[in-house]
Formats: structure tokens, C-alpha cells, sequence
């Protein structure tokens, strides 16, 4: 990422379990029409080169969305080379063939670019701008442009690796908050990549070279690898008119990225937790529990149990650690990464109060929620949190545009997102009580402790349910 | 009471206005998605907190939601559950906006509840103690935050005893002095019907939301008793300001001076000559010089931020600490260049031309045009005053440019903080931004 958040979309939607078509079998150069939300509905496509194309028409103003979504995250590197996909990111507003250094970024803000970006998660990389709608060809031409004819220069590939250092001391080193999210990750997985932040570590990064982000170019960027999704005043046979010419003569990859040697993570047995001494002056906590990944079939009763938890004023963890004084904020996120991932519980501490009490009151609420069926009418409150939310996330081209891209690229497809939303929807008592105890169990958790330094933490918290 | 007219359907947005003495009303019809966006904002903010209460208003805002004759906290946090709505307070220095969202077919129940807490509010006892440990505990939280630290530091050392040098959500020992009695004191003065404005968008009809408007216009008749907010007065010279803070490995410089208006006459040429400095761009000379060719700072980038006085304009970088001492010294040597030089005739070309091409962005959405609507009625501005930003750079010349930059970017007067370790620091901080010793100050991180 440039400028915003590194850290992932924290999303409120999952996925669910049906099949979807894989790109292979997308039909090349017809429209296939499937309703997104009120009144949208997507369009979608491939070229003959395996590039997946998604449209949506929104004539409200003379503008458009375009985002460029590629396959790969740092879930595709190696020990010793992590940060590589993220810093390769930055590389991608470097000089080409055709364009030399800041040329790029000079001609998209010359004809009116609005957030010319890209981001990094786990399991994708993707570029966004948005237009006026006269830039239309011009921004696919330089974005077909920059996915296949990159120079990689080495006093570049140094100059920005010193900025990513710089990011990185932004992010983490300096933000007890970037800092407790990295070690939960490192704490909660021991083999999956995903146990490394997005980021890199400082070693690593130094440790790169142009070389290996040549490489890494030439291996994750290519138009079968891509999902190119564009939102707004556009007609779709012209859209794909101007696509074709621009992408139809880029060569696919010669051969499908190597699978990456992604070792599956044994199950967590017991509790770990760690604590760290921050230039901080009220503690901190953080949870992660291991959960499946955004397509298993119990993603969409997770979700519901985290609206339960945490989705409003009046759900269980805010009533037992704000409304009694415990903590100034509670939040949760189901991350839905390609695969298994966390459930993460973070909450800031008030003023004298311990994050031990914090962990103990969560504990208990996780174990109540085991034990009891959650009424109809809290269900029902919860359904509703999260269908306003599905809506409010959607709004603008671009929020319908990353939600369109990031299913595509995690799951194979946008309908997965959709799908699992009217799932959401669906979910009963006996659900949140099954998944609760299968995921959200003491031994399954990992606790970050952010304590002020020069103070002495409090003891481990204790399960309520009596043991993993 | 209430009197409404058309005043304008622009961009899709309907505009009801008021006579002298009623609420202002503007909103705009969106079908496209079952939701709806309602914003009530006060035409006041932490500019009104009393001396030793800083941060009642955002207080006072934040206790609408904590109980009312009627209903106590939880049942409001049930109410809003239920029907999947939100509500949240934005306190700024000019406004307090109560900012609602609700699935439009609950927004019956949702205005009846808005109502309620806008008209109704109790104070409860124990909810003003239990808000107060909250915002206490908050405000050690952000501590924790380099960046939200700097930011607030820079306004204190910029305009010193001035309003706008106020944190928004107070200081610990103002909140922790809060009381309910002063609390519904201020609530009575700033809820006024003459100072307040309905903005919104979303799929529900004209009628609903003027009969809406109209009852709590009814409710609180009367017109804000706070003193008006007089102009700043700019440092006469170049200061500094080192937030220390220990084991900084990266710090956060904010630099600046006293702003202009909106409506000032050079205003226009400012945010052209602005952006070319370190706007939004990646083509800034901020961006260019101290992120892509020299690597020191991830962000680098100015901006203005707007009051109906003049506030401030500001740089901000956040480089590695052992670059720390260069990236200021070279800011501060290209801001003089700016001062004394202004900007090329290939840089006015490609910044006008990028700013005017860009501007339908800042009204292409229903939000952001709230938001726009907020903001001009908030600030005083013309309506439509946003939307006038295309037409506007593309009259700006290239000698209004360097003649407003000549007049504004002074060097001289620049107000600087830096949060980092200053024993690390201080020396080579002193040399590099050419600052006479006594003119430099050091403050622990947690001294407020």
C-alpha cells in the first residue's frame, strides 16, 4: 500500500460452500449478468488470454471504479523474503517500457485520478483508481501497460525498499496496535505463511534485491492471473471493446505460478499467550482463535457469532466490559483470509483495569454463548447489524468494486460473498452454539498482552469452561 | 418554527432551506440502496467549551445517546440493534453532528428515537461517570499514537490560549471535573433550532423527513448563546516545539502557519500552490523529493484545514529518526524556495489541469455530497461552494499563484513540532531547521 491502510479489509461478509465457476470456464468475450445488490447488477467476462473482466453500470455520476486484482499475497512467499509481495507492490508505480519513473502517477493525475493506490493482504494485491469517464481508455492502456512490460531497476528497488522500512516503522515498530496484530499472527501460527506480517520483517526486506522482485514479476503477473473490475458510468461492449485492445495482446503466463509450498497448520492445543511491554499507559488485549477459512461452510455462522459478540452498543462483550467500567472499547473480526485464519477479539483496557479481568469476562461470555441457544429476538438484532452493514459497505463504485474484486480473487468468485450474506441471514440458535464451541474453545486462543512498560501483568486468565 | 423553500436541485440534491429563524433542512433522494443517511449537526463545537471545561461538547454530545426521560441507555441500545441503525457523535471544532443510519424501512422508528434523543436527553448520574472513565481512558489510549499525539500538539503550540488550539475531546483534568449540571447547561445552550442543520440522503421521501425536521424545530426554539470565534494571531517567528517521547525509532514532524479562509480571496491560488508543494499528488514536491528520491519518509504531503477563521496550513512527514534532522531541513529549504520563487509554469499546468479534471470527484457520490453540505452550512460557505472548486482553479492564474505563495508560505513564521526521543534529537534538530535555542521548547508525550 502507498499511502492507507496496510492492513487488511477487515470485512463483515464471508463466504459460503457452493461451487462457482473457476476463470478457466468463464465464457470468453459473452456477458454473463448476475445481480449484485439493489438495483447493480455485474457483468462478467473473459479474454482469451485468461483475463477475468467484471463490470457494473452506475450512471450517477460521469465517473468510474477500475482495480486490477491479482492472486497473490504474502501467503506466496518464502522465510527469509518476507514483505517481497508487498514491496513489489510499490515497485508497480515505477518506470516501464513504455513510461518512465513517475510517468505513471503524472498522467493518471493529469487526467483527473482520484486514489490511484494498491494494497497487499494475505492472499492478493490489488490497484485502484477512479476516473472521469473520458480516462476510460487511457487507464486500461497503462495498467496492461505495467502488468507485463515493468523495469525493475536496482537504485529504485533500494530507494523504495528504504520507504516500506519507513512504512514499517509506521505500522508496527511505533503502533502498539500494528505491533500486538503481528504478534498474533506470529503466535497463533507456527508453519502457515501467514504467521509473517504482510509487511515483511526489517531483516528481510534489507536482505532483497531487484532480482527477487524480478521474479516474483515474472512468476504472479500475467492476465490469466488477473480480475480487472470496473464500477461505473460505462457501457459494458464498449468497456470490453477498449479491454480487448489493450489486454488482448498480453501473452498469459507460460505456466500456472508454482504451487506454493503452503504447509496447513497442526491444530492449536492449548492456550499461548504472550505479553509485551509497550510505551503504552493502559493495557491492551488481543485475541485470536483459529478459524476456517472464508469459504467453509460454518464462515457465515461465525460471522454471526461475531455481530453477537461485538456488532453493536448492545451485544454481550460491550455490555460486559464497557458498560461495566472493564475496558473504553471492544472489537471483533472474522478475518476471511483464503485460508484458515483468526477471530480476533481487541480491547482497550480503562484506566487501573487489567487485561487478565478482560480476558477472564471474555472467556465467560464465550463459554455462555456455548451453552445457551441465543434467543430469537438477539439473533434477529444481529441479522440486522450485519444486512445494514452489507449495504452500507457497498455504496460507492469503489467499495462495490473491492467487494467484487477481493471475493473474485479469495474465493473464486463475487457470488461466493453474496451467497454467504443470505446465509448469514439464515443461521440459527443451534448454529452459534455449535460453531462457538468448536472454534471459540479456551485452547484454540492465542492472547497478545499489551501492558505499559515498567508494570507487572496479571496472571493468565483462567478458562470458565473449565479446561481446552 | 420552520419554513421551507426549493432552493436549488443540484447534483441530485434537494435543497430545503429555512427562513431567519428556523432549521435548515437539506436533502437528497437516493434509491439505488435500501438505506438512509441523517445527519443533525449543531453550528458550534469544542470552539464553545468554556475555559477549564474543555471537552464538554463532545460530551455532551456523546450523552444523547446514554439515556432520556424515557428511555436509559440500554433500551436506546436495543432500539437502535434491533432495527440495524446507527448513531454515532462527530465533534469538530465548528460543529457537533449526530450522525444516524438505518435500513429505510425502519426509518419511522428511527426519527422518533432521533428525536427523543436530541430533545430528551436525562444526563443520567451514573452514565456521566461511567462516560467520563471512559473518555479518561481513551485519552491515555491515545498516547499510544504517535500521529494523533503530533497532530494535537501542532494546534496547541500554533495557536496557543486560541479556541482552535483546543483538543475536540478535552484534556483528563477538564473531563474528570465534568458534571451533570454543566453539562445540561451547555446541552441548553448549544440545541437551538436557529443553530441547527438537518442534512441527509438515502431512499425515503421529501415529506417524511420535513415533518420530521419540523418537530424538532418545534422542540427547541431558540438561537446559541456562545461567544463568536475570533481570528488567530500568526507566531511572529519560527518555533519549535519536540514532543518527547522514548524509543522513537521514527518520528512525526507537523509544521505549518496560520491558514486562510475559504473565502479569502487568495484561497484558490493557495490550494493550487498548494498542492503542487505536497498535495495529494505523487507528482508533489514533498512526495518527490523526500519519499521517491530519497526514501526517508513513507508519507509525505501538506494540506489546509478550514474554520470560519482562518486555521492553519500544514506539512506532515513521519520519517526514520536518523533522518529526522535532514527531511525538516530540507522542508524547510523548499518551502523558502516556494516563498521566494512560487511554483514553474510546467507545475501550474499540470496542477490546475489535475485539480480541475479531479474535482467532479468531490461531489460524485450522495455521501460526499453530504458531507460538502455539511461543511458549507457548518462553516458558513455559499451554498454549492464545493462544487464551485472546478470553476474556480480554472479562472486562477500563474502569477495569482506565486503572488499568494510570495504572500503566505513565510518560513519565518513557521510553527514546528516534532514528536520523537529528544535527547537524540534536540541538537541536530536545532541546526537543521535554523532555530535560535530559546526558541525551542521540549514536552514529555504525557504532559496533557
Amino acid at each position: 500500500m502507498r499511502i492507507p491502510s496496510l492492513l487488511p479489509v477487515l470485512a463483515l461478509l464471508i463466504f459460503g460452500c457452493s461451487s462457482f465457476p473457476k476463470s478457466s470456464e468463464l465464457p470468453v468475450g459473452k456477458f454473463e449478468r448476475i445481480p449484485l445488490i439493489g438495483k447493480f447488477t455485474a457483468e462478467r467476462t473473459r479474454l482469451e488470454n485468461g483475463l477475468t473482466l467484471v463490470i457494473v453500470q452506475d450512471h450517477s455520476s460521469p465517473t468510474f471504479a477500475y482495480q486490477t486484482w491479482f492472486k497473490v499475497g504474502s501467503r506466496n512467499e518464502t522465510p527469509g523474503y518476507t514483505g517481497l509481495a508487498h514491496l513489489f507492490e510499490h515497485m508497480m508505480f515505477k518506470g516501464t517500457k513504455n513510461m518512465k519513473d513517475g510517468e505513471f502517477d503524472r498522467i493518471l493525475e493529469s487526467a483527473g485520478a482520484e486514489g490511484n493506490n494498491a494494497f497487499t493482504s494475505r492472499d492478493y494485491t490489488a490497484y485502484v483508481q477512479e476516473l472521469p469517464i473520458d480516462a476510460f481508455d487511457l487507464i486500461s492502456r497503462v495498467e496492461a501497460d505495467r502488468m507485463v512490460n515493468l523495469i525493475i531497476d536496482d537504485q529504485a528497488f533500494k530507494t523504495e525498499r528504504e520507504v516500506v522500512q519507513n512504512e514499517r516503522r509506521f505500522r508496527m515498530e511505533n503502533s502498539a496496535d500494528g505491533l500486538m496484530y503481528q504478534e498474533i499472527f506470529g503466535l497463533a501460527f507456527t508453519q502457515h505463511p501467514y504467521k509473517w506480517p504482510v509487511i515483511g520483517y526489517p531483516e528481510d526486506l534489507e536482505r532483497m534485491s531487484a532480482v527477487e522482485a524480478r521474479a516474483f514479476y515474472t512468476t504472479h503477473y500475467a492476465p490469466n492471473l488477473a480480475t480487472v473490475v470496473v464500477v461505473g458510468d460505462v457501457e459494458p461492449n464498449q468497456v470490453l471493446a477498449t479491454v480487448k485492445k489493450n489486454y488482448g495482446p498480453l501473452p498469459p503466463s507460460a505456466e500456472a505460478p508454482p504451487v506454493s509450498p503452503i504447509t496447513s497448520e497442526p491444530p492449536q492445543k492449548s492456550p499461548k499467550h504472550k505479553t509485551l511491554k509497550l510505551n503504552i499507559q493502559v493495557e491492551k488485549l488481543m485475541m485470536g482463535y483459529r478459524i476456517p477459512e472464508a469459504t467453509h461452510p460454518d464462515a457465515a455462522a461465525v460471522s454471526v457469532v461475531r455481530s453477537l459478540l461485538a456488532g453493536g452498543k448492545s451485544s454481550r462483550l460491550h455490555r460486559a466490559l464497557v458498560d461495566t467500567g472493564i475496558s473504553s472499547g471492544v472489537d471483533c473480526y472474522d478475518i476471511d483470509d483464503r485460508d484458515p485464519s483468526l477471530f480476533i477479539i481487541a480491547s482497550n483496557l480503562q484506566k487501573g483495569h487489567k487485561a487478565a479481568q478482560a480476558e477472564s469476562v471474555i472467556l465467560r461470555e464465550l463459554s455462555r454463548l456455548t451453552a445457551q441457544v441465543v434467543s430469537a429476538q438477539e439473533l434477529e438484532r444481529s441479522r440486522n447489524i450485519m444486512n445494514f452493514a452489507f449495504y452500507d459497505d457497498m455504496g460507492s463504485s469503489m467499495e462495490k468494486a473491492n467487494f467484487i474484486g477481493r471475493y473474485s480473487t479469495i474465493a473464486g468468485s463475487f457470488e461466493k460473498g453474496l451467497e454467504i450474506f443470505g446465509l448469514s441471514q439464515k443461521v440459527t440458535g443451534e448454529d452459534v452454539k455449535r460453531v462457538a464451541a468448536l472454534y471459540l474453545r479456551p485452547a484454540n486462543r492465542s492472547v497478545i498482552i499489551g501492558a505499559p512498560k515498567g508494570t507487572i501483568p496479571a496472571p493468565v486468565a483462567q478458562s470458565a469452561g473449565g479446561g481446552p | 418554527m420552520i419554513h421551507q423553500h426549493r432552493l436549488s436541485a443540484l447534483m441530485g440534491v434537494l435543497l430545503l432551506s429555512a427562513n431567519a429563524n428556523a432549521i435548515e433542512i437539506a436533502f437528497e433522494r437516493d434509491d439505488t440502496l435500501p438505506i438512509i443517511h441523517m445527519n443533525v449537526a449543531i453550528k458550534t463545537g469544542s470552539v464553545s467549551d468554556p475555559e477549564g471545561q474543555y471537552g464538554i461538547t463532545n460530551f455532551v454530545g456523546e450523552m444523547l445517546l446514554r439515556g432520556t426521560r424515557s428511555r436509559n441507555k440500554e433500551q436506546i441500545d436495543l432500539e437502535l440493534d434491533q432495527m440495524g441503525a446507527r448513531i454515532a457523535i462527530e465533534t469538530r471544532a465548528e460543529a457537533l453532528i449526530v450522525r444516524g443510519s438505518v435500513l429505510s424501512g425502519e426509518i419511522g422508528p428511527f426519527l422518533k428515537l432521533l428525536t427523543d434523543l436530541i430533545t430528551q436527553p436525562s444526563f443520567p448520574e451514573q452514565e456521566v461517570r461511567k462516560l467520563k472513565a471512559e473518555i479518561v481512558s481513551q485519552l491515555l489510549e491515545e498516547r499510544s499514537s504517535d500521529a494523533s499525539l503530533s497532530q494535537k500538539a501542532f494546534a496547541s503550540f500554533l495557536f496557543g490560549s486560541h479556541p482552535y488550539g483546543k483538543p475536540v475531546d478535552g484534556n483528563i483534568s477538564d473531563v474528570e471535573k465534568i458534571t451533570k449540571e454543566r453539562a445540561l447547561a451547555h446541552f441548553d445552550r448549544l440545541f437551538r433550532d436557529k443553530q441547527m442543520v438537518v442534512i441527509g440522503s438515502g431512499d425515503v421521501g421529501e415529506a417524511q423527513i420535513r415533518e420530521w425536521a419540523n418537530a424538532l424545530a418545534l422542540a427547541r426554539p431558540g438561537d446559541v448563546i456562545v461567544p463568536k470565534v475570533t481570528p488567530p494571531q500568526a507566531p511572529a517567528k519560527r518555533r519549535l516545539l519536540i514532543v518527547d517521547k522514548p524509543d522513537r525509532t521514527q518520528t512525526q514532524i507537523d509544521a505549518g502557519l496560520v491558514g486562510v479562509r475559504m473565502t479569502d480571496k487568495n484561497f484558490f491560488p493557495l490550494y493550487l500552490a498548494n498542492h503542487a508543494y505536497g498535495g495529494a499528488s505523487f507528482s508533489a514536491r514533498l512526495t518527490v523529493e523526500i519519499r521517491v528520491k530519497r526514501g526517508w519518509s513513507y508519507g509525505a504531503y501538506s494540506y489546509f484545514k478550514h474554520g470560519r477563521q482562518p486555521r492553519f496550513w500544514q506539512y506532515h512527514l513521519y520519517p526514520a529518526a536518523k533522518y529526522t534532522p535532514e527531511a525538516l531541513g530540507h522542508s524547510i529549504t523548499m518551502l523558502e524556495k516556494l516563498h521566494q520563487e512560487g511554483i514553474s509554469p510546467d507545475e501550474f499546468t499540470f496542477n490546475q489541469k489535475s485539480l480541475v479534471k479531479s474535482a467532479g470527484f468531490m461531489y460524485n457520490t450522495p455521501k460526499k455530497r453530504i458531507e460538502n453540505a455539511l461543511l458549507e452550512r457548518t462553516l458558513d460557505l455559499p451554498d454549492g461552494f464545493i462544487k464551485s472548486f472546478g470553476p474556480n482553479l480554472t479562472k486562477v492564474t500563474l502569477d495569482e499563484v506565486n503572488a499568494a505563495a510570495r504572500e503566505f508560505f513565510d518560513p519565518a513564521k513557521l510553527s514546528i513540532t516534532v514528536l520523537g526521543t529528544a535527547k537524540d534529537l534536540r541538537d541536530a534538530l536545532i541546526k537543521n531547521a535554523g532555530i535560535n535555542p530559546e526558541d525551542v521548547k521540549v514536552m514529555p508525550y504525557d504532559a496533557n
